[in-house]
């Protein structure tokens, strides 16, 4: 229990059935079953499973990768393997192997009074690879490997082929069945030229022909198990349930789905494979607009009698079967391996055809599962509003925010995220795919990443670059400025020209030339992160194919290419930015600090950087408190902030992927990058030390934002280049086609009562207008305040809000401080 | 025009999601005022402790000796001194000294406070408060006007302490009033506030006359401060004056104390700084006099004592 009452919000009036599921999971290790990897080998002497270029953009990871291996290796059970297996293409064998891994190794389970099967799905298969093929993706693998250690041990970034992050196409399977893609595939393999079935492209074919059969395989194998379990029922419900299940399971998704619970039988287990075909457990694999593809069910069973509370506990099985994604690692770490969000994303509401809402009664129905089954951290929900969404909508939205610490979901802005789609169009000459008369069907992936659906995988957390590096290089003319610690000798590297010579400071005489340096280091930065990222992404598309995945993704079957492989419709990759206001505030402290007021050289303020603003104290106050900073609303810092981003997102567009030919698109989501890339970058000229956190995605810097939230919104909004006549979508404009990530926390007595729930919705009408692409909604938190009373000096723009009334937190002294203290903790006002 | 302060996303002065705008310099001086700096009609100097990081380095700018610092390391500010020249808050690495008060053009301030026009919505929209806005009335007035053509929401916070030809000015432009009703009590009046009230209530009268028959709405607002404003007699005194009014809302605002920080700043010491917040239940008893005595529409607002 919390230490402070109501401070977590309890999750709501569950059945006994979906009660009991919740409770069991939050067991963990305790339980008598979980889903943790299974691990299968070829059984061969250079066999491995785990892909460590999956985790290259985990940093905490990196020095476990090899333990991984090894340990995974030693725990895989041997399949046997035909004669000729090597003999066949490697996405045959991969295709081959993880059937056989799933239809006959992996554990099968109903739980207790479960109406979804499918319960084991994180796998670890072979690697499925010749000796020969190994050695050489291993020696591959080596380079890829020191690459990534350079650019993220000296600030760059981090950056990796990674699984997931896309949305694949379980609205088809729900509604046709693989057998109907099975179809497909034969039809397409007939239509290649012998020369053509031989080669490449008819191996890809037969093995996306193979993986199609592998959840009818599965489901038959269900079928079984819940036909043998009824037999022993003695309670003649459940009895029934379990015949039900066997019914549905020996249908679906092998057929199409033709009622509720048919369907979301169908896409759980068309999901959870795809995680099992990645070998990843929930990396962003998304379901898109279910309110959308799963209305024609959920009208037909109500038109059949189904109650709404019986489709509740449906989803709320499904809802426990997403969580179990974290049983991978479960006896890793302190929290039973629930350690971070892996990003399975639903979507509900958002614009149709024509401008039309398209929210509906399955809508409100899943937001009812939300809010009763939260505190949970899959499946992620994320809400579309737009200019003309319903009051209905928002009353609940702006209602289950008030009872969370948080918001249960994320919201994401139509109109500036499908101007960032339609920019994508263009600038990715796709236009034929995306256009205004299909970008609102977009949804994001993750976290808020906007994508399209079933035809695009956009690789949105693939490239993650600190643009704050490019800085650095303008400090030391090309040079790191200080030498970096390398983890792997134990001692301090050179400093080396790796960056193109800028100009010695003492040249950089006026503002402008010091910008054209960070523009050019820019350059430099963002082309070492795509070399970087081809040597992994070329590694996965010789070596390891996807072809369950890519039955899913629209484009992979016409191509024959396998989703790794560029088959994808939409073919693109992400780099999302780092440090954007670190490197904004940094900028604007330049020009006011050197140029403007001529406060110190610029030869003196690195003098200061290098000694993290040791004796320069009064300097980096001055840095903090009297420069511009971006997040004020101040039209001339954003100003410079619209600059840098067109800087880096500009360079971004350059390029493409040399191996899959998937051009590269701008973001900003920055996970948890910047608290750890912290801790590597050295102080920053708008007055950071070194191991402070970096800004985050698109917000302005921690305490920067002291006009409060509106000023706050309208300077991401103006960053992303605000609205013009004509823009990208009427006159929104949007330079991130990926969007961006912006969280702001509230005070919770914003949301008290009706009447001030009424003026949050006004908030949230207004963000519509003026802000950015996606908003995480926080609540103020108690230990922000007891730190702000331990640390004043973090926290001087820290407002309260008590009935309207704002002070500074760290202005009131103590014993106002712990009465807003017991305040918040009661939320009483 | 003389600004203290731009609040953004403001939810108590009125309805809706609003921008509020105080204006510095008042007529009266409210012994439980919660924004003490307000009060004074031209620009002072503060020093904000909690940023100091002690630098000195606003004593060597300070060429009038205005600025000195104690034993404690604080600085202090001998106002006598002190001509507002802001030499001192541009050498001050931290923003610790502030010169409160801002001389802003009405388009400025017009183009500032547009700003979150998207925010508002329908019902929400600007709010002018204070001080009090009237004694600048000829700018309120432009002000107000620039806001009236673009069809934005005004509303006007008064002490009701103006001419009525201040209020006949700006009147054609403010959508709702919110007029402060404290104590009825002519000589506690002027105890508490410094003032006597003839004034206010005749305004009170003649600007509820003037807004019958138009569109205008009139919200009262009473600050319920122990001791001084929170008897039932008082309560009892103002329902008898407003009503058979056509008020739209009378607000019962309880007392706050986190303004002591604001008193210390000014080196003024605060008769309320120890006083302990309302009760809900005394809140509650006051709104029943309240309507019991025939204003309906009458709610209380703020934070009271936490209990449990």
């Amino acid at each position: 229990m919390a230490k402070y009452k109501d401070a977590v919000k309890q999750p709501g009036d569950l059945s006994p059935r979906v009660k009991w599921l919740r409770d069991y999971y939050f067991e963990g290790v305790k339980r008598d079953w979980n889903n943790e990897y299974s691990a299968y080998t070829t059984g061969t002497p250079w066999d491995i499973q785990f892909d460590e270029m999956t985790y290259y953009i985990v940093p905490e990871v990196y020095s476990f990768m090899s333990t991984f291996t090894t340990s995974v290796r030693q725990a895989a059970e041997t399949i046997e393997i035909p004669d000729d297996f090597f003999k066949k293409a490697i996405p045959e064998r991969k295709a081959f192997f993880t059937k056989k891994a799933v239809v006959e190794k992996m554990p099968i389970k109903i739980l207790y009074n479960d109406l979804l099967c499918g319960s084991n799905f994180n796998l670890m298969t072979s690697m499925c690879l010749t000796e020969k093929e190994q050695k050489k993706r291993d020696k591959r693998l080596k380079k890829a490997r020191q690459s990534m250690r350079f650019i993220y041990d000296h600030g760059y970034g981090n950056g990796g082929a990674t699984s997931g992050h896309l949305i694949p196409d379980y609205a088809k399977i729900i509604k046709y069945g693989f057998k109907e893609e099975y179809r497909l595939l034969e039809e397409r393999y007939e239509s290649l030229t012998e020369k053509e079935k031989s080669s490449q492209k008819g191996a890809q074919i037969r093995a996306m022909l193979t993986a199609c059969t592998m959840p009818k395989e599965l489901g038959e194998r269900y079928s079984k198990l819940c036909i043998s379990l009824a037999e022993k029922e003695g309670d003649e419900k459940r009895k029934e349930e379990l015949l039900e299940m066997a019914r549905i399971t020996s249908k679906v998704p092998w057929e199409g789905a033709s009622n509720f619970w048919e369907a979301i039988q169908s896409l759980w287990m068309t999901h959870m494979l795809v995680m099992s075909d990645e070998k990843y457990p929930g990396p962003g694999v998304s379901f898109g607009r279910v309110d959308q593809y799963l209305l024609p069910y959920y009208e037909e069973s109500i038109k059949q009698g189904m109650s709404e509370d019986f489709m509740k506990e449906i989803l709320g099985c499904f809802w426990v079967h997403c969580n179990t994604a974290y049983d991978a690692q479960i006896r890793v770490g302190g929290n039973q391996g629930i350690t971070a969000g892996f990003g399975q994303l639903l979507t509900l509401s958002g614009l149709g055809d024509d401008g039309k809402d398209m929210t509906n009664d399955l809508t409100y129905l899943i937001l009812d599962v939300i809010d009763d089954m939260s505190p949970i951290l899959e499946p992620k929900p994320n809400v579309r509003i737009h200019n003309n969404t319903p009051e209905k909508l928002l009353d609940k939205m702006v209602d289950m925010i008030s009872k969370s610490q948080g918001a249960p979901f994320l919201i994401n802005f139509d109109e500036r995220s499908i101007a960032g789609m339609l920019r994508q169009g263009v600038r990715g000459k796709v236009e034929h795919l995306i256009n205004l008369k299909n970008a609102h069907e977009y949804a994001p992936v993750g976290c808020l990443e906007n994508t399209m659906v079933g035809n695009d995988r956009s690789g949105t957390v693939d490239n993650n670059v600190n643009l704050l590096k490019a800085m650095e290089l303008v400090f030391g003319n090309g040079k790191d400025m200080l030498p970096y610690f390398d983890p792997m000798t134990n001692k301090y590297t050179k400093l080396k020209q790796y960056g193109p010579k800028t100009g010695e400071l003492s040249s950089l005489d006026t503002f402008e030339k010091f910008y054209e340096a960070y523009a050019k280091q820019t350059e430099f930065i963002i082309k070492k992160m795509v070399e970087n990222y081809e040597l992994s992404e070329s590694i996965r598309a010789d070596y390891n194919p996807t072809p369950y995945l890519s039955t899913l993704v629209k484009g992979c079957r016409e191509k024959a290419l396998d989703v790794t492989q560029g088959g994808p419709e939409l073919n693109f990759v992400t780099m999302e930015a780092v440090t954007f206001a670190t490197t904004v505030d940094s900028l604007l402290a330049v020009k006011y600090l050197v140029y403007d007021k001529k406060e110190c050289t610029l030869e003196e303020l690195v003098d200061a950087l290098k000694a993290n603003w040791k004796g320069y104290e009064i300097l980096q106050t001055k840095a903090l408190h009297k420069a511009p900073k971006y997040g004020r609303d101040d039209d001339e810092a954003d100003a410079l902030g619209k600059r840098v981003m067109d800087t880096w997102s500009e360079e971004v567009w350059k390029y493409k992927t040399k191996s899959t030919g998937r051009q590269f698109r701008p973001g900003m989501l920055s996970w948890n990058y910047w608290i750890g890339a912290g801790y590597i970058l050295k102080a920053s000229a708008n007055g950071r030390n070194e191991a402070q956190f970096l800004s985050n995605a698109i917000c302005p810097s921690n305490g920067a934002d002291i006009n409060g939230p509106t000023s706050n919104s309208n300077s991401v909004g103006k960053v992303l280049g605000g609205k013009q006549e004509n823009g990208d979508y009427l006159d929104y404009m949007n330079s991130l086609p990926n969007g961006a990530s912006h969280t702001i926390t509230f005070n919770s007595s914003l949301v008290k009562d009706s009447g001030h729930k009424e003026k949050f919705k006004s908030f949230l009408r207004g963000y519509c207008k003026n802000g950015g692409t996606a908003l995480q909604i926080n609540i103020l938190d108690v230990d922000v305040l007891k730190d702000a009373q331990a640390h004043p000096q973090d926290y001087r723009h820290l407002l309260v809000r008590i009935t309207g009334y704002n002070a500074y937190f760290t202005s009131v002294g103590k014993e106002l401080q712990d009465e807003i203290i017991a305040r918040e903790s009661h939320r009483q006002y | 025009m003389l600004v203290l302060n731009i609040q953004r996303m403001s939810t108590e002065d009125g309805p809706g999601l609003r921008t509020t705008l105080f204006l510095k310099g008042c007529p009266l001086m409210c012994c439980w005022c919660h924004n003490p700096e307000s009060i004074d009609l031209n620009k002072h100097l503060e020093w904000v402790g909690v940023r100091c990081i002690g630098c000195k380095s606003c004593l060597k700018a300070c060429k009038q000796g205005a600025l000195s610092s104690n034993d404690k390391n604080e600085i202090v500010i001998d106002q006598t001194k002190c001509i507002r020249c802001g030499e001192c808050v541009d050498a001050c690495p931290a923003g610790a000294l502030e010169l409160k008060g801002d001389r802003k053009t009405v388009q400025d301030v017009f183009s500032e406070l547009m700003k979150d026009r998207s925010y508002w919505g329908e019902n929400g929209g600007v709010t002018i408060s204070g001080g009090e806005p009237l004694l600048q009335s000829k700018k309120v007035k432009e002000l107000l006007k620039m806001f009236h053509e673009k069809g934005v929401h005004t509303a006007l916070d008064t002490s009701g302490l103006c001419s009525e030809q201040a209020i006949d000015d700006v009147f054609p432009y403010v959508s709702l009033f919110l007029y402060d009703l404290k104590v009825i009590d002519r000589e506690k009046h002027i105890r508490f506030t410094g003032q006597p009230n003839d004034k206010i209530l005749s305004n009170y009268r003649y600007l509820v006359d003037k807004c019958k028959s138009t569109d205008k709405k009139i919200w009262i607002r009473t600050p319920i401060i122990p001791g001084a404003t929170d008897s039932d007699e008082n309560i009892m005194q103002i329902a008898n004056i407003i009503k058979n009014d056509d008020i739209d809302k009378w607000e019962l605002c309880a007392f706050n104390n986190l303004c002591k920080d604001k008193y210390d700043r000014l080196y003024q010491d605060w008769v309320y700084a120890g006083k302990s917040l309302m009760t809900k239940k005394r809140m509650d008893e006051l709104l029943k006099i309240a309507k019991e005595n025939g204003v309906k529409n009458a709610i209380w607002s703020g934070m009271t004592k936490l209990e449990g």
